[in-house]
C-alpha cells in the first residue's frame, strides 16, 4: 500500500495556521468535509471521540487523528504540515506540527487499521518528517509522500 | 481514696500495657513475627497465668471495646478502599463473603463436633466463630510486610474480608440465639439476615453521604475533621446496631462511600484513622490476650488444633475453589486467596459473645477459637510473604513510586498541593514536562521558600509542590521518578498510538472495527491485563485483541494505565539486512533470551 493511495495531492495543506488542537481538528475536518462531501461537524465529532480515549499524537512532533464515518464510500487522508507547532497532548510534550488525518469508512476493518500502521511508521522516520517539514508546497510534500516504501528503512 | 488509687492504678496499667504493645511492634517487624501476635502475647504475659498476674475476665468491657474497635477497624478498611479497584471484584468477594462463610461453617461443624464432643447447633456455632478472615489481620498483615499483591487478588481479599466479618457476627448472634432461646425455623433466619444485611446497607450508605455532606458543608475548626469523622462512623456503627442493622457493614459501607468522594481535609481524617486503627487492633488483642487463661486452654488444645487445620487446609480452600469457580481466576491466585484466609481479633470477639450471654460451654467456644486464630496467623500469617512469590501473585518491589507529600487546601475541594523531590534523573529535570492540569505553585531550595520564577531553574534536590487534582496526584509520579537509562527501544515494539488503561475492550472495538466477546465489552484496559495475563504486568507485557496487539506501556500500583496499541501491518518490509544488523539483531535475541525479558 503506498500512502498515496490514501491521500490526493488535493488533500494536502502546506501551512495550515492553527493555534490549539480543537481549532486544528476543526480546520482539518472542515477541509475534510470539503472533499469527501461529508458533514464537517460529523467528522470533527468522530475525531473527538478519539482523542478522549487518548491523544493521537504519536511523538516527535506527529499527530494521526483518526477515526470511521459511516457514509464514507472510501479510506480518505489528508495531510496538513501546521504553519506554526502547536500542543497536540503528546505523551513525550512535543508539539505537533505534522498531522495526518485518516477517516475510513464503517466496513474498512483490516484495511483502516493497515493505513493507520502504514502512516505511523512512514511519519515516524525522522528523515521523511524533516523532508516534510522542509517542504513549503502541496507538490513538494506529495513528491515526499510518494517515495516508494523500499527507500524507508 | 483507696478507689481513686485503683483508678489511676487501672490507667497506669493499660498505658504501661498498650505501650508495651507498641515497642513490641519494632521487636515483630525485625523478626518478621505477625504483629498482632506479639499484641496476643502481651496480654497474655500480663494476664493471670503469666507473669503479669493480672486477673481480667470482664467479657461485658472486652466486648465493649471489641465493637468499637473493630467498627473502626472496618470503617477504615472501607475508607482506604478504592471504589474503582473493587469494582470488578465486586461479585466475586461478594460470594466469598457470605456463601463462601457458609461452606467453610458448614465443613468445619463436623470436625467441631467429632472432636469436641459436641451437638450440631453447638459444632456450627464453631464453625461460623472462626469462618470469617478478619479484615484487621488481613489488611495489616498484607501492608504491613510490604508485601503488594496483584491488583485483582488483593481487592478480592480486602473485599471479601470487610464484608464478611458482618455475615459471621450475624450467624453467630443466630446460633447463639438458637442454642439459649431453641427453636427457630430456616425462614426465620434467612428473613432476619435479608432484613439486617439491607438495614444495614442503606444505615451505611446514607450515613456516609450524611457525613460526606456535613464535611463540605460545616465550617469545623481546623483539626476537627479526623475526630467528627471518626466519632461519625461509632454513631453510624450504633445506629445501625440498636436499629437491629448490621452495624458492621453499615461502618464498612459508610467508610467506602466517605473515602471515594472529594471531602474536605481527607488527607489529616486517614492519617488519623491510621492511628485509631493501629490504637484500636492493640488494644483489642492485649484485651483478649487478657481474657485467655494458657492453663484452661490446655484442656481443649488438641481438638482445637485438629479444627484449626480442617479449616485450614480443608474448609477454607473448598470454600474458596467452590465460590470462586465461576470466575476468571487461575488456580494458583485461588489457592493464595485460600491461604489468605487469616483469622484474626473477629473470631475471638465472636467467641466472647456466648461468654457475654452465659451460654453454658462458653468457655470452650473462646478457647478454641483462640487457638484457631493463634494457629492461623503464625502458620499462614508467617507464610503470607513466601506463598504469594511462589503463587505469583506478589508484585515486584521494583516499581514503587516516589515519595509524594499530598496537602489538603482548604477552601476548595477541586485541588490540592503535592510534593515531590526533584531528582537528577526525573522525567521532569530531563525534558521538562509536566502535565498541564498541574501547576508548579512553589519550590523550597536550602530551607528556603521560592515561587517557580525565583528558583528558576530548578535543579536537582530541590522540593517542588505542584497544585493538582487528588484524583490524578497518583499520576504525576511519572514524572517524577529517575528514568531507568535505556536504549530507545523500537517504536513499532511499543505500538503505533497510545490510550488510557481505562477505557474499555468496546471502545476500542468500535473505533479499530475489531471483535470483542461482547461480554468483554465493558472491561478495561487494564482490567483485561490483569485478568488475562498470568503474571502481573511489566512494562512492555504483550496481550493480543483480535487483530491488534496491546503493549502494556506505563504501570502505577499493579495496573496498567497507559495502553500502546499496535496495528496489524500485512506487507511487513523489512530492508535487507547488512551484516552488522543481522548480528546486532542476534545479539539482543541471544541476551533477551539469557535476561529473560
Amino acid at each position: 500500500m503506498m500512502i498515496t493511495d490514501l491521500v490526493a495531492p488535493e488533500a494536502i495543506i502546506p501551512a495550515l495556521k492553527v493555534n490549539s488542537k480543537k481549532q486544528a481538528l476543526q480546520e482539518l475536518a472542515a477541509r475534510a468535509a470539503e472533499l469527501t462531501g461529508q458533514n464537517d461537524r460529523a467528522i470533527f465529532e468522530v475525531l473527538l471521540r478519539r482523542e478522549k480515549l487518548g491523544t493521537t499524537a504519536v511523538g516527535y512532533g506527529v499527530a494521526i487523528p483518526h477515526g470511521k464515518l459511516q457514509k464514507l464510500d472510501k479510506i480518505f487522508g489528508l495531510f496538513a504540515r501546521l504553519d506554526r507547532p502547536i500542543d497536540f497532548e503528546a505523551m513525550d510534550g512535543q508539539p505537533v506540527d505534522l498531522v495526518f488525518l485518516l477517516l475510513a469508512p464503517e466496513g474498512a476493518g483490516a484495511d483502516h487499521l493497515k493505513a493507520l500502521a502504514r502512516i505511523a511508521r512512514l511519519l515516524r522516520d525522522q528523515d521523511i518528517a524533516n523532508k516534510l517539514r522542509a517542504s513549503r508546497d502541496a507538490q513538494a510534500i506529495y513528491s515526499v509522500l510518494a517515495l516508494p516504501p523500499a527507500t524507508v528503512p | 481514696m483507696a478507689s481513686l488509687d485503683s483508678v489511676s492504678l487501672a490507667i497506669l496499667l493499660g498505658a504501661i500495657l498498650v505501650m508495651a504493645g507498641i515497642l513490641s511492634s519494632l521487636l515483630a517487624l525485625r523478626f518478621g513475627a505477625p504483629l498482632l501476635l506479639v499484641f496476643l502475647f502481651i496480654g497474655m504475659l500480663a494476664g493471670d497465668s503469666g507473669p503479669g498476674g493480672l486477673t481480667f475476665s470482664d467479657v461485658q468491657n472486652t466486648y465493649l471495646v471489641g465493637s468499637a474497635a473493630l467498627a473502626l477497624i472496618l470503617f477504615d478498611g472501607g475508607l482506604k478502599t478504592r471504589f474503582q479497584s473493587i469494582r470488578t471484584v465486586l461479585a466475586p468477594s461478594m460470594v466469598l463473603a457470605t456463601l463462601g462463610v457458609l461452606l467453610t461453617a458448614l465443613v468445619t461443624a463436623p470436625v467441631a463436633k467429632y472432636a469436641l464432643d459436641l451437638n450440631w447447633t453447638e459444632a456450627l456455632l464453631i464453625g461460623a466463630v472462626v469462618a470469617s478472615t478478619d479484615a484487621a489481620a488481613v489488611f495489616l498483615l498484607v501492608h504491613a510486610q510490604g508485601l503488594r499483591l496483584r491488583p485483582r487478588v488483593g481487592a478480592t481479599l480486602e473485599a471479601e474480608s470487610g464484608t464478611n466479618d458482618p455475615f459471621a457476627v450475624f450467624l453467630t448472634l443466630m446460633l447463639v440465639e438458637l442454642i439459649s432461646v431453641g427453636d427457630s425455623s430456616i425462614w426465620h433466619v434467612v428473613l432476619e439476615f435479608l432484613r439486617e444485611s439491607m438495614l444495614g446497607g442503606i444505615v451505611g450508605v446514607i450515613g456516609g453521604r450524611l457525613v460526606v455532606v456535613a464535611l463540605n458543608r460545616v465550617a469545623l475548626p481546623q483539626g476537627l475533621h479526623a475526630p467528627f469523622v471518626t466519632t461519625a462512623a461509632l454513631v453510624i456503627f450504633g445506629v445501625a446496631q440498636i436499629s437491629h442493622a448490621s452495624g458492621f457493614l453499615a461502618v464498612y459501607l459508610a467508610g467506602i462511600i466517605i473515602g471515594n468522594r472529594p471531602t474536605r481535609a481527607h488527607n489529616s481524617v486517614v492519617t488519623f484513622l491510621d492511628a485509631a486503627t493501629w490504637l484500636a487492633q492493640i488494644v483489642m488483642f492485649v484485651l483478649l490476650g487478657l481474657l485467655v487463661s494458657p492453663y484452661r486452654l490446655l484442656d481443649s488444645v488438641v481438638p482445637a488444633v485438629v479444627v484449626a487445620l480442617v479449616l485450614m487446609l480443608v474448609a477454607r480452600p473448598l470454600a474458596v475453589f467452590l465460590c470462586l469457580a465461576p470466575f476468571p481466576f487461575n488456580w494458583r491466585e485461588k489457592l493464595f486467596i485460600a491461604w489468605t484466609g487469616l483469622r484474626g481479633a473477629v473470631a475471638i470477639f465472636l467467641a466472647s459473645i456466648p461468654m457475654l450471654v452465659g451460654l453454658s460451654k462458653a468457655y470452650l467456644y473462646f478457647d478454641v477459637a483462640f487457638v484457631v486464630v493463634i494457629i492461623s496467623l503464625l502458620l499462614q500469617g508467617w507464610t503470607l510473604a513466601p506463598a504469594a512469590r511462589l503463587l505469583h501473585v506478589a508484585l515486584p518491589r521494583a516499581d514503587r513510586g516516589p515519595r509524594r507529600v499530598e496537602l489538603d487546601l482548604p477552601g476548595q475541594l477541586e485541588q490540592q498541593l503535592v510534593g515531590y523531590a526533584v531528582r537528577p534523573m526525573s522525567l521532569f529535570l530531563r525534558r521538562g514536562l509536566i502535565p498541564s492540569w498541574s501547576k508548579p505553585t512553589l519550590v523550597i531550595r536550602n530551607e528556603k521558600i521560592l515561587t517557580p520564577a525565583e528558583a528558576d531553574p530548578i535543579t536537582a534536590g530541590d522540593y517542588l509542590y505542584l497544585l493538582a487534582p487528588p484524583e490524578k496526584a497518583e499520576a504525576l509520579d511519572r514524572f517524577f521518578v529517575d528514568m531507568q537509562p535505556m536504549a530507545s527501544p523500537d517504536p513499532h515494539l511499543l505500538g503505533d498510538f497510545l490510550v488510557s488503561g481505562e477505557i474499555t475492550l468496546g471502545d476500542i472495538a468500535q473505533i479499530y472495527g475489531i471483535s470483542v466477546d461482547p461480554t468483554a465489552g465493558q472491561l478495561t484496559l487494564a482490567d483485561y491485563f490483569d485478568v488475562h495475563l498470568d503474571h502481573a504486568p511489566k512494562e512492555g507485557a504483550v496481550l493480543p485483541l483480535d487483530t491488534i496487539v496491546l503493549v502494556a506501556r506505563n504501570i502505577s500500583e499493579g495496573r496498567v494505565n497507559a495502553v500502546g496499541l499496535r496495528l496489524p501491518e500485512d506487507e511487513e518490509k523489512l530492508p535487507p539486512l547488512t551484516r552488522m544488523g543481522a548480528f546486532r539483531q542476534k545479539a539482543a535475541k541471544a541476551w533477551s533470551s539469557v535476561a529473560g525479558t
